[in-house]
């Protein structure tokens, strides 16, 4: 049953039993102010969050930066090629490092070096050299130079953070002991790792700000209810009547059916299907039916009534042809129908009439998005 | 016509389209730097309704431009309508940001709170 904001305050948590009244997470979760700056330790500091894809850093000390509620951390590939994310915070006295550089746009540097005094570290993180004024104590008359002792190099090191990967996607934890990474993604890693996804290169970012809490759009991504009234030029040769929705621990997806007449030849995989990934907290991989490249998108919140997505297309080259061109503009068109109902349903919401909505029984992709941020925010 | 077109403020990315409109002018600085910091791409004031901002293209320097528009303010010049204000004259608003900051790094110019600029 629906509760409205009637005064009579009865929400619950969200139910595990899809069937019972209370089975969606309270509408305050999604309006209120202080919901986001609970999530961003409980959900965003304590989960696998995804960093960015590691083609775009192809050579040694080639990075990017990434923000993820108020942390940023410097995302780059090391001497032996592997790929490491380190807090963007020098360790002498805390100054960021780098400026902000998009996975689209990544810089180069042999050497990590804080502009503030000149800390630097290797690509490993540890610190490399400090200049003579940390060495010596010319300008302090109580201390001697011997006195001083050399700093310690993987004591002052950069801060880690922990990463993991599916193929060429990189994803970041900040807990200093997290979940092992396959707990959280599961049977997804194994499924994307056998398809060739470091094959494909960026082709592709769009960014837009949609009006809405994170969630709410989270919510749209995983049913398709919606589709068949709002994505007319879509579900065009998809046979949604055929669709099904596989729930997993932290991930869920979307399997959709494509007519006969759809081209094999044109996709990553070759299943006659398009799947959509959900990946807890907000993070989705597209594997569409009707094109050979796949895309993903990030759902980042900018604050509870705000959030960026942050959709990439990877293609065989990152030249797009005019094909492909066509079925991003495609995406777009989605995108931008989906921000509009998005949006719509957050003035609702925002309006304080609604306590708790009902969910229905084929929503139970939703309804593990939604018991998994309640599980979240009562950890 | 949209909501985002029909806001007081509304600022585009030539690069990917992406518009935003808004009521309150210094939010769409930080669309700007959102937007700047995930593609590299720099904005373009593509609407402002603000009774402030000259439309005529006088070619003033930006500072000038921000001793005239502080004269209408307490505190400082909301940065963003500086940065419209410049758009006037064909600048983007990262290109006026930059310049900006030269002005701040020599002394011309000062924040008497955050993002909020003056002239001496």
């Amino acid at each position: 049953m629906t509760r409205w904001n009637d005064g009579t305050d009865r929400v619950e948590a969200v139910s595990p039993d899809i069937t019972d009244e209370t089975n969606a997470l309270p509408a305050e979760y999604f309006t209120d102010p202080n919901a986001y700056e609970m999530e961003k330790e409980k959900i965003f500091s304590r989960y696998w969050v995804y960093a960015g894809h590691a083609n775009c850093i192809p050579e040694t000390g080639d990075f990017f930066t990434r923000t993820v509620g108020d942390k940023q951390i410097i995302v780059l590939r090391d001497n032996e090629n592997d790929v490491r994310a380190f807090y963007n915070v020098c360790a002498h006295r805390g100054s960021k490092i780098v400026e902000d550089t998009p996975m689209t746009e990544p810089g180069s540097m042999s050497r990590i070096q804080c502009p503030y005094h000149l800390w630097t570290y290797d690509l490993d993180g540890d610190l490399s050299t400090t200049p003579k004024s940390f060495e010596e104590a010319s300008l302090n008359p109580d201390l001697a130079d011997e006195e001083v002792a050399k700093l310690d190099d993987d004591g002052n090191s950069l801060l880690e953070v922990s990463t993991d990967r599916i193929g060429p996607l990189v994803f970041v934890n900040f807990d200093t002991d997290p979940m092992p990474f396959e707990e959280q993604a599961g049977k997804m890693a194994t499924e994307l790792e056998s398809l060739p996804l470091g094959d494909y290169q960026h082709a592709a970012r769009f960014v837009s700000e949609v009006e809405c809490n994170w969630k709410t759009f989270g919510g749209n991504y995983s049913e398709c209810d919606h589709c068949q009234a709002n994505h007319q030029d879509w579900i065009e040769g998809i046979q949604l009547d055929e669709s099904e929705l596989e729930v997993n621990d932290y991930h869920w997806v979307l399997h959709y059916t494509h007519e006969e007449d759809v081209d094999d030849e044109l996709r990553i995989h070759d299943e006659h299907e398009a799947k959509f990934y959900y990946l807890w907290p907000n993070f989705t991989v597209n594997m569409y039916g009707t094109a050979d490249g796949y895309g993903t998108y990030i759902i980042d919140p900018i604050d509870e009534s705000r959030f960026q997505l942050i959709a990439d297309y990877f293609f065989e080259t990152s030249e797009m042809t005019r094909e492909e061109l066509e079925f991003v503009r495609t995406s777009r068109q989605l995108q931008e129908e989906d921000f509009e109902l998005v949006e719509r349903q957050y003035e609702g919401l925002k309006s304080g009439a609604l306590a708790q909505a009902q969910l229905g029984p084929n929503e139970h992709t939703l309804h593990k998005f939604h018991r998994l941020a309640q599980e979240a925010y009562n950890a | 016509m949209t909501d985002r077109e029909r806001a007081s403020f509304t600022a585009i990315c030539p690069d990917c389209n992406e518009r935003k409109g808004t009521e309150t002018p210094n939010e769409i600085l930080g669309f700007y730097r959102r937007h700047r910091n995930l593609t590299g791409h720099d904005i373009e004031w593509e609407f402002v309704d603000h009774e402030s901002i000259p439309t005529s293209a006088a070619n003033e320097g930006l500072k000038a431009i921000v001793l005239e528009l502080d004269e209408t303010f307490d505190n400082g010049v909301p940065l963003a309508l500086v940065t419209a204000a410049m758009g006037e004259q064909g600048y983007s608003i990262g290109e006026t940001m930059a310049e900006l900051r030269e002005l701040r790094m020599t002394g011309h110019v000062w924040e008497p709170k955050d993002d909020h600029v003056s002239a001496f």
